[in-house]
């Protein structure tokens, strides 16, 4: 039985996604209460599947009973399970924030709303559990295709930003395509465990480094790595407020679980392509991408726009906790990642229900205010202080074991780009509550309003969650040291 | 050696073919304003592709992998390799997919700004 979790965990999203439109006919109004009834039932069975993992070992699970090499295999190791524990209760909370009734009505197209959400959700479980690099671009491009059509919902301006979206994305997954034609081109096979064994001997050969450089160049602009991010602050930005904080908080990052699967599983921790070491050009890259990210965010006047290009500075921060090439670093990076889907959906969270309650979009509107909004500026505190890393949250310990795993590897340039990345987030969210805390000049201060049920449990579930995450952080670093790393690491 | 070169790659019409056709995708995404054309380009450019997946697999004199009678010998150098074939055949119907979401969300831009002009778009969401 514990063997056909995963599979199970796959299938529960899925087929809500399909059955749901006939549901959908007569009965609009049960589309909400399944959709949030169904992930959470796959909380428990992610949980169990984790579980199973710990027991038995890694599950490898046949489809149609073919082995490996011929057949599709999904890999649900120690790293994929702990992420699809997060994807499920992240999912969650999103889920039950974005079926709130603070947003405007749906009406008729409720129906395909929520099969999207499930679709996405279901595609983003077979992206972490895919054993091959095709199925890998398959389920990429099924989120993909669900997240086009989820940013397009708003109407407006999110039509262009979907439309940009989509033609960067699927530029993306054509070149990430032809980096799975070059390497099996070249190797013969797409299975990653095979890869892995035939991949190492060929490294210097220019098929695999232009395969792989195409790779990474396709997942790159899913994941909004910094050169590549064009798309991303528009789509975040425009997005309906009830979908964004599940963009941003899952989509991004299972792009980059996928990077981590290829470069650790695929690659080999230590590759060096033309005697560049691959390590080296992600840590380069990462640190780039979190200077330049938490810069942009400085700049920005909008309040969503602004986590949106925080959320760009974190995935480098990711990235160079995961280049330094040592455990720690490496567990320091898979940990930041778990705590930054959380707080991605807060902070989304935060922005969607302030637009809704009280119509403020940009920070200069934060100070009409007048410091209020109840204790939803509690949760925000927390989670800016997760972002920044303060003690006792769990950005703190991300960024700790981060730094930790940098002075181990004598790398002291990943350091400043650390610091200066926290300083530039503290910049950035000291602007913010400057306006939110300080500013009393408003002539007209808006009312305090009553805070849904739903935001209630969002913002509480996150702002909570990296408390946790922080509390725990040394349970899961040392789960993640035993269970998650990758081989030759 | 330029002669060299050039002639290596003659030998090869069928990738010489796939990159143009992959860099006339792009360059017509990137030059054209109209969004209709973008997509002409974005679908050109997945198309190329998968013609590079199916002709990794081509072979001369090759017939298909299918076993006539259970007692002949199997020699696999006389079969074109499927897998590429059945990995276009799931690229395909996601590139038709990715069609299918970019034509509505060009028709709904269309009906909202009334132009498919990517400047003209611009201007109205001013």
């Amino acid at each position: 039985m514990t063997r056909h979790l995963p599979v199970i965990l796959f299938l529960l999203p899925l087929g809500l996604a399909i059955c749901l439109p006939l549901i959908g006919v007569r009965r609009r109004e049960w589309c909400r209460p399944l959709a949030i009834g169904v992930l959470a039932a796959m909380v428990p069975v992610s949980f169990a599947s984790l579980a199973g993992v710990l027991q038995n070992g890694t599950i490898h699970y046949d489809f149609g009973g073919w082995a490996a090499p011929v057949g599709i295999e999904w890999v649900a190791d120690g790293l994929a399970s702990i992420m699809t524990v997060a994807l499920s209760l992240v999912g969650l909370v999103c889920i039950t924030f974005l079926s709130s009734v603070l947003f405007p009505y749906l009406g008729s197209r409720i129906v395909p709303f929520y099969t999207l959400v499930l679709l996405l959700i279901a595609s983003l479980i077979g992206m972490v559990f895919a054993g091959d690099l095709f199925n890998l671009f398959v389920f990429l491009e099924v989120s993909a295709l669900c997240a086009y059509a989820l940013v397009g919902l708003a109407g407006g301006k999110a039509l262009v930003a979907g439309f940009r979206y989509l033609i960067l994305g699927t530029f993306g997954a054509s070149l990430y395509l032809l980096g799975v034609g070059y390497l099996y081109a070249e190797t013969g096979t797409l299975n990653m465990a095979d890869l892995a064994q035939r991949v190492p001997p060929l490294v210097g050969s220019k098929a695999i480094a232009v395969g792989v450089l195409f790779m990474f160049i396709g997942l790159g602009i899913k994941m909004a790595l910094v050169p590549l991010h064009g798309w991303l602050p528009d789509a975040y930005t425009y997005a309906p407020d009830r979908v964004s904080p599940m963009l941003a908080s899952l989509v991004t990052k299972v792009a980059l679980y996928g990077w981590i699967r290829i470069m650790f599983w695929v690659l080999g921790a230590h590759a060096v392509v033309y005697r560049i070491p691959v390590l080296f050009l992600v840590g380069v890259l990462g640190a780039l991408a979190a200077l330049v990210g938490a810069f942009l965010a400085l700049s920005q006047t909008e309040i969503k726009r602004m986590f949106a290009y925080g959320g760009l500075s974190h995935i480098g921060l990711i990235l160079v906790g995961i280049s330094l090439g040592n455990q720690t670093g490496f567990v320091g990076g898979v940990f930041y990642l778990l705590n930054d889907a959380v707080m991605q959906a807060g902070l989304f969270f935060w922005a969607g229900a302030i637009i809704h309650l009280y119509g403020v979009r940009t920070i200069e509107d934060l100070g009409r205010l007048q410091g209020g909004a109840g204790w939803m500026s509690v949760a925000l505190v927390v989670i800016a202080l997760s972002m920044i890393g303060i003690p006792p949250t769990g950005g703190f310990f991300g960024k700790w074991y981060i730094i930790l795993g940098a002075v181990e590897a004598q790398n002291y340039l990943a350091i400043v780009a650390v610091l200066i990345a926290t300083l530039l987030t503290l910049a950035y969210f000291a602007k913010l509550f400057e306006r939110l805390f300080r500013d009393r000049s408003a002539q007209q201060p808006l009312p305090i309003r009553e805070i849904p049920l739903a935001v209630r449990i969002g913002l509480g579930a996150t702002s909570v969650g990296v408390i946790v995450l922080g509390v725990m952080s040394d349970h899961i670093v040392s789960f993640l040291l035993k269970n998650a790393l990758p081989p030759g690491l | 050696m330029m002669f060299e070169l050039i002639g290596g790659w003659l030998q090869r019409p069928n990738y010489i073919a796939f990159v143009l056709l992959f860099l006339w995708g792009i360059y017509i995404m990137v030059t054209r304003y109209n969004l209709v054309k973008k997509l002409i380009g974005m679908y050109l450019m997945q198309t190329s592709v998968i013609f590079f997946l199916v002709t990794t697999s081509a072979k001369r004199d090759a017939t298909v992998p299918i076993l006539l009678s259970t007692t002949e010998i199997i020699q696999p150098e006389v079969y074109a390799n499927p897998l590429p074939h059945v990995l276009t055949l799931t690229a395909i119907v996601v590139g038709v997919a990715t069609l299918g979401v970019s034509l509505a969300l060009a028709d709904a831009i269309y009906k909202k700004y009334g132009s498919l002009d990517e400047e003209e778009i611009l201007k109205r969401m001013e």
